[in-house]
């Protein structure tokens, strides 16, 4: 995949990453190297009003910031910031005469030395420049026969405003700048195009000839941030096609009505994560079954199954054969406030004989549990809408998990004594792995590896219906038993 | 001030290293080493502990082998991690790294942790699943933090870079401790 060279290294430019500060916008250059994102320490003294000086005789370089010295040594991935050493996912490197350094050297070093927050968004390229309103917007399109909504999930809450604008509308945030984040927009006659707009702190909604008109609904999800839907309607005659059209407002999602609560008591929501999916095949069988696909297939009967036995609301992290990250996963699941999370796997191992089903749930380290703590110790009181208080949890990604590590450890137990009576069980069937996907799920979560690809039979099995239905059913059974155990 | 750190880390690291009983008793049949035959250059050697799968594929088997005596725990680290690397199963244990595995570089961060940079020949060589990630994971963890106990913990980066994971489940993007509850240990 990565194909870094040893002796020279590849380059190419890249889109370059926006600088967002009380000043306003400027670009900075980036330039790929071994697939890592640099930029030159000439643009960050432009920008930053940074000075640098080179010490060829050492090989380093100096930068100073405000007064202090950041000490970059060539091809070393460790900096010094003002005598405290941090690390970088890559070393700077020094060409034709000019300094680069990874994109992280902002926040990690550079914002240690300026004393300002420096929040780099990847995905969005921004870097965030001290205490400039930058909320996190991200969109969903549900399309209907007779109607699109448009959601936009606004983190923190912010003020917006809808203006029609000559076939297109504008959404304008009251904020600095907007960070993103928009799905494909599935083809249907209401809506052609979301697009960041003209301003940084607006979205564009491009209309489709099946528009007349909209409703806008604003609403708070929960207590940091807010949520507009954006339904767009036809004009009544055009409403034919069936003889009672659906109200539009059933569009947006009808968690719209659950009151922001505490943590969840019961079972409501389950997301399924089929493992791996895209370029990222998982394992393989030596017939050539691949990992992906049997997580999906059985995902999908779950789903059914839970759908129809239980009628809990179910969702898949993928519903077809693409790449996702991990991150993404958990964050799905977050974002749908789910109540479990199952993330689906199938094994590989070195000794081809090895065979059985496996359930795992977080490992955590010690310095996760401090974390945790720290986590519990900063839980703060907000007023909320309505009157009184409601106290809300700061949470860190990387400690997520660890707040739900017995209830995932009972989730892990039900799991496997669902599965024993259905399916053959490895030997170490209920373990405990520090699994990405499992480590930003703000849910009880666990991890089922269903059986081995690297043994021949299993692999038979596995992509057999009969061997998924068992394993789907297993894992109902897993989670009526475990809406028992929440509801007591 | 890191070369300080790293001589006393080297001291109490090599201290034990070459204080330890000739071997003889290793888990499993002393690998019988290949070794080169006479008359080389002597490079002075030190045992070494490295892991391997076991029978069963269930855990983690330690065996000794004799690697070069480097000076420094960051060399000696280095030297011990290339050796686990590059180095044939003794039967009837399995190697739990994908061939052709290599070692871009490795050095120690102020507060002991180990980054260990692997070339991305590992992720597209590596078979997948979770248990054989798993194992090659701790495999390499292991072997750097049971030969230099000063050290607490080891971070890998693929290509110099920070990694999600190896195949897509072990997380990778925190320093990970020893696993003892992989290892095989001696039946008493």
């Amino acid at each position: 995949m990565l194909i870094a060279g040893l002796s020279f290294l590849a380059s190419a430019q890249a889109p370059s990453i926006t600088v967002v500060s009380r000043d306003g916008r400027k670009p900075l250059a980036v330039t790929t190297i071994n697939n890592q994102d640099y930029i030159s320490v000439d643009d960050v003294n432009t920008t930053f009003a940074t000075t640098s000086r080179e010490d060829r005789l050492a090989g380093g370089l100096t930068i100073t910031a405000r007064g202090r010295s950041i000490v970059l040594t060539e091809n070393q991935n460790v900096v010094s910031v003002a005598g405290r050493l941090v690390t970088l996912p890559a070393p700077p490197v020094r060409r034709d005469g000019r300094w680069l350094v990874p994109a992280d050297f902002l926040p990690r070093a550079l914002a240690v030395a300026l004393d300002t927050r420096l929040d780099l968004r990847r995905p969005a390229r921004l870097l965030i420049v001290g205490d400039v309103r930058v909320p996190r917007v991200v969109a969903r399109i549900d399309a209907g026969a007779n109607n699109v909504a448009v959601t936009f999930d606004i983190t923190p809450n912010t003020e917006t405003r809808v203006n029609a604008q000559q076939g297109r509308l504008i959404v304008q945030f009251d904020a600095d700048a907007i960070d993103l984040s928009v799905p494909l927009v599935p083809p249907q006659g209401f809506l052609q195009n979301v697009i960041p707009g003209d301003t940084p702190s607006t979205v564009a909604l491009t209309l489709g000839p099946r528009y007349a008109t909209n409703r806008v609904t604003t609403s708070q999800p929960d207590a940091g941030s807010g949520r507009v839907t954006i339904d767009l309607l036809p004009s009544t005659t055009d409403v034919a096609p069936t003889p009672t059209p659906t109200p539009p407002a059933a569009a947006p999602d009808t968690r719209l009505v659950i009151p922001a609560q505490g943590p969840s008591t019961g079972l409501r929501t389950v997301v399924i994560d089929p493992g791996h999916g895209g370029e990222a095949i998982g394992t393989q069988g030596v017939k050539g079954t691949l990992e992906k696909e049997i997580t999906l297939s059985v995902a999908r009967r779950l789903r059914t199954l839970i759908e129809s036995r239980l009628g809990l609301k179910v969702f898949l992290t993928r519903e077809d054969d693409r790449t996702m990250e991990l991150d993404d996963r958990s964050a799905f699941a977050n974002n749908h406030k789910a109540d479990v999370f199952l993330s689906i796997h199938a094994n590989s191992a070195v000794r081809p004989a090895m065979k059985g089903a496996e359930v795992y749930y977080l490992t955590v380290e010690r310095g996760d549990a401090e974390a945790r703590k720290k986590a519990e110790e900063n839980a703060t009181t907000l007023p909320a809408l309505g009157g009184g208080n409601r106290a809300i949890d700061l949470i860190l990604w990387e400690t997520a998990q660890a707040r739900y590590l017995e209830q995932s450890a009972t989730l892990a137990g039900l799991i496997e004594q669902a599965l024993r009576p259905r399916i053959e069980m490895s030997p170490r069937a209920v373990q405990q792995a520090p699994f990405r996907v499992l480590v930003g799920a703000n849910m009880p979560a666990a991890l089922v590896e269903i059986g081995y690809l690297s043994n021949a039979d299993q692999e038979t099995q596995l992509a057999t219906a009969s061997y998924q239905d068992q394993v789907a059913q297993a894992l109902l059974d897993a989670l009526i038993k475990f809406r028992e155990f929440l509801e007591h | 001030m890191a070369a300080v750190l790293f001589a006393v880390v080297l001291m109490t690291a090599l201290s034990r290293l070459l204080s330890r009983p000739a071997p003889g008793t290793a888990a499993v049949g002393p690998a019988a080493a290949p070794a080169p035959a006479p008359a080389a250059p002597a490079v002075p050697k030190i045992k070494a502990t490295l892991y391997f799968a076991s029978q069963d594929g269930l855990h983690l088997v330690a065996a000794e082998r004799e690697v070069p005596l480097a000076e420094g725990a960051v060399a000696q680290a280095r030297s011990i991690l290339e050796a686990q690397l590059a180095a044939e199963a003794p039967a009837p244990l399995a190697s739990t790294i994908p061939k052709g595995s290599l070692l871009r570089g490795l050095y120690v961060s102020e507060r002991n942790e180990v980054f260990v940079d692997l070339d991305p020949a590992i992720r597209t060589a590596h078979p997948g699943g979770s248990l054989q990630e798993l194992m090659t994971v701790y495999t390499i963890v292991n072997a750097v933090l049971t030969n230099l106990p000063n050290l607490q913990e080891v971070q890998i980066l693929i290509g110099g870079q920070e990694a999600d994971t190896l195949a897509g489940h072990v997380d990778l993007r925190r320093p990970l401790r020893k696993n003892e509850s992989l290892i095989q240990h001696d039946a008493p």
